[in-house]
C-alpha cells in the first residue's frame, strides 16, 4: 500500500510538470526542452527555505513560484526571439547553465552533495496544526495541487488565450497580422508553465526530503518531454496517461525481473525508442491533438 | 611563478580540435538535412566503446581497434539514416519531427551503452602511447594529445579537400543548396546523404575515441560532446564545413581563459553563455551574415 501511494505521489508530481510543460510544447508549439531547471528552481527553494530559514513549505512555494517566473521571464524574453530547432537548442542551453548553477553554487546549493532533511508541509494556525506527515496525507495534499493545475490548465486551453496560443502555433504570422503581439502570449505563457514546474519542485523536495543536482539534469528535460509526446500533444488527459505510463514502467521492468539500475536504464531505452516509433507512426502520441 | 597562459592556450588548442571534429561531422550532416542530428553524439560515444571492447576487452591490436570503430560509427551512421531519417523525410516530416526521432534514439542508444558497459568511467589510455610529454611554449601536451591534434588537423584538411576538388564535395554542396534540383539534373541525393552520415558519423567516431584516450569514456560523453559541437557548428556558422572548424576554436578558447579565474566546473554553463550570446546578437554564426 505504502508502494502504490508512493507511485500515486510520483505521478501526481510529473503530471504538474507533464501538463504544464504540454502549454509550451502541446498548445503553443514550441520545444522547449528546459523544464526539469524550472523544476529544480522550485526545490531548491522549497529546500534551502527550510533547511536555512525554516521557513513553511506553503511560503517556500509561493516564493519559489515568484523566483521561477522572474527567472523564467528572462529566458522566455531570450528564447522568444528563436523558432523551430533553434528554440529547441537554446532551451538547452538553459537547462545546462541552470544545471551548471545546482552543481557549482556550492555556498548555496551544497554542490553534489545536495540537500538532506528536508521537511514535510505544515499547517500551522495557532488554533489548529497539521502536519502533511505521512505518505496518504501528502497525497492528498499533491493530488489537490495537480488537480487545480490540471483545472488551471484546462482553463487556459479553453480560453481566448488558448486559442491565440494554438493560433500562434498554426501559424504566426497570420495571427500576428490580426494584431495579436504574439511575443506577449509566448512571454506569458512561458511563465505560467515554468511557475507550474516550480510547484512541482517544491512537492517533490518536500516528498523526497533529499535534493540533489542529478534529479534537474538536461534528460530529466527530455523524460517530461518524453511524457507528452507519448501522451499526447495539446491534451491536458493526454499528459496525465503519459506520465502513468513512463513512471509506472520502471516499476513494471523492476517486477518483471531487470536489477534496478537496468531497470532504470530500460525505462530510458523503451522511451527512447518510444518517441522514434511515435515520430516514425503517430507524431500526435496516444490521444494528442496537434502533431510536431 | 610561471605563466598559465601557454598552457591554457594549449588546453584550448586540443579541446578545439576534438570539438571541431564533432563539429564538422554535425555540420555536414547538417548541411544536407537540414535538422539537428543529436543521435551523432551517441556516435561519438560508440567510437569510445568499440576501442574499449576490441582494443582493451578482446586485446585486438590497438590501431586495428581504432579502425574497426571509426568503420563501425560510420556504419551506426549510416544505418540511423537509411532506417529512420530517410523513411521519415520521405513522409516530408518537419525538422522539429527529426529532431524528436534523434533524441529519442539518442536516448535508447546511451542507455543499451550503459546496459552492457556500466555508467563507470573507464579509460582507453593505458595500453596505447607512452606518456611522454612534450614542452609546446611553456606549456604541456601528452603524446596522446598530439596525435588527437594531428588527427583532427589531417580530417580536417582531407574534408575541405574534398569538399573543394572531387566530385563527391560537389553533389554535397548541390545537395545542401536544393535537394530538389540536386535531384532533377540527376544526382542520386539518398546515396550522397547516405554517405554523408557515413563519413560525418566516422568522423564523430574519431572524436569519441580522441576523448577516451585523453580523458576517458562514460555513456554520457556524447550529449556533453554533442553539444559543444553543436554550439561550435552555431557559432562558426550552421551547415558551413569551415564556420565548425573556426567555432570550435573559438569556444575552446572562450571556455578555456573563461575558467582562468573561476572553476573549471563552470565550463560548460559558459558554453551555453557563449551559444545563447550567439543566437541572439549574430544567429547566422562567425562565417555567415544574416
Amino acid at each position: 500500500m505504502e508502494y502504490l501511494i508512493h507511485l500515486a505521489i510520483l505521478i501526481s508530481i510529473w503530471s504538474i510538470l507533464a501538463i504544464s510543460l504540454n502549454l509550451i510544447v502541446g498548445y503553443t508549439g514550441l520545444i522547449s526542452i528546459t523544464h526539469a531547471a524550472f523544476f529544480g528552481m522550485g526545490a531548491y527553494a522549497t529546500a534551502i527555505l527550510d533547511t536555512v530559514y525554516n521557513i513553511n513549505f506553503f511560503l517556500s512555494l509561493f516564493i519559489g513560484i515568484i523566483i521561477t517566473a522572474v527567472i523564467s521571464l528572462v529566458f522566455g524574453l531570450i528564447l522568444s526571439r528563436f523558432k523551430g530547432d533553434y528554440y529547441a537548442i537554446a532551451s538547452f542551453g538553459f537547462n545546462i547553465i541552470v544545471f551548471s548553477i545546482f552543481l557549482n553554487w556550492q555556498e548555496l546549493t551544497r554542490g553534489p552533495l545536495g540537500i538532506p532533511g528536508i521537511g514535510r508541509p505544515v499547517i500551522d494556525v495557532g488554533f489548529f496544526d497539521f502536519v502533511f506527515k505521512s505518505n496518504l496525507n501528502f497525497l492528498i495534499l499533491v493530488a489537490v495541487a495537480t488537480f487545480l493545475i490540471y483545472l488551471i490548465a484546462q482553463f487556459i486551453a479553453n480560453s481566448s488565450f488558448g486559442r491565440v496560443l494554438k493560433a500562434i502555433r498554426e501559424d504566426e504570422k497570420t495571427i500576428q497580422v490580426f494584431g495579436y503581439k504574439t511575443g506577449f502570449y509566448k512571454l506569458l505563457i512561458f511563465i505560467i508553465s515554468a511557475s507550474m514546474a516550480s510547484v512541482a519542485g517544491s512537492f517533490f523536495a518536500s516528498y523526497i526530503t533529499f535534493i540533489d543536482p542529478s534529479t534537474f539534469a538536461l534528460s530529466e528535460s527530455i523524460f517530461i518531454m518524453a511524457i507528452i509526446i507519448l501522451g499526447g500533444l495539446a491534451n491536458n488527459k493526454g499528459a496525465f496517461l503519459g506520465t502513468v505510463f513512463l513512471i509506472l514502467l520502471p516499476e513494471v521492468l523492476r517486477f518483471v525481473g531487470f536489477p534496478t539500475d537496468v531497470a532504470a536504464q530500460m525505462r530510458q531505452v523503451v522511451y527512447g525508442l518510444l518517441l522514434v516509433w511515435l515520430m516514425m507512426y503517430r507524431p500526435q502520441g496516444l490521444v494528442g491533438e496537434y502533431k510536431l | 611563478m610561471d605563466s598559465i597562459i601557454p598552457q591554457l592556450i594549449v588546453n584550448s588548442i586540443i579541446a578545439g580540435s576534438i570539438y571541431s571534429l564533432v563539429a564538422l561531422g554535425f555540420n555536414l550532416i547538417f548541411g544536407t538535412t537540414k535538422f539537428f542530428n543529436l543521435t551523432h553524439g551517441v556516435i561519438a560515444a560508440i567510437g569510445g566503446y568499440t576501442v574499449f571492447l576490441l582494443g582493451k576487452k578482446l586485446g585486438i591490436d590497438i590501431y586495428l581497434a581504432i579502425f574497426i570503430a571509426i568503420i563501425v560509427c560510420g556504419f551506426v551512421g549510416w544505418l540511423t539514416e537509411v532506417f529512420l531519417y530517410r523513411p521519415l523525410r520521405n513522409k516530408k516530416a518537419s525538422a522539429m519531427v527529426l529532431l524528436v526521432a534523434s533524441l529519442g534514439l539518442f536516448t535508447a542508444m546511451q542507455a543499451v551503452i550503459a546496459i552492457f558497459f556500466t555508467s563507470q568511467f573507464q579509460t582507453l589510455s593505458n595500453n596505447f602511447g607512452s606518456t611522454k610529454i612534450y614542452e609546446f611554449f611553456g606549456g604541456i601536451i601528452t603524446e596522446v594529445q598530439l596525435y588527437i591534434l594531428i588527427a583532427s588537423f589531417v580530417i580536417m584538411i582531407g574534408l575541405a579537400l574534398m569538399m573543394k576538388f572531387t566530385k563527391f564535395g560537389k553533389a554535397i554542396k548541390a545537395v545542401s543548396d536544393n535537394e530538389d534540383v540536386a535531384k532533377i539534373v540527376g544526382i542520386n541525393t539518398n546515396k550522397i546523404v547516405g554517405k554523408v552520415f557515413f563519413i560525418g558519423s566516422a568522423i564523430a567516431g574519431v572524436a569519441g575515441i580522441a576523448i577516451g584516450f585523453d580523458t576517458g569514456i562514460e555513456p554520457t560523453m556524447g550529449m556533453n560532446l554533442l553539444l559543444k559541437g553543436v554550439i561550435a557548428a552555431i557559432v562558426g556558422g550552421v551547415g558551413n564545413v569551415y564556420g565548425g572548424f573556426i567555432g570550435a576554436f573559438f569556444l575552446a578558447f572562450v571556455e578555456n581563459f573563461g575558467i582562468w579565474k573561476i572553476s573549471g566546473e563552470w565550463k560548460d554553463a559558459i558554453a551555453f553563455l557563449v551559444l545563447i550570446l550567439f543566437l541572439i546578437f549574430r544567429p547566422g554564426g562567425i562565417l555567415n551574415k544574416k
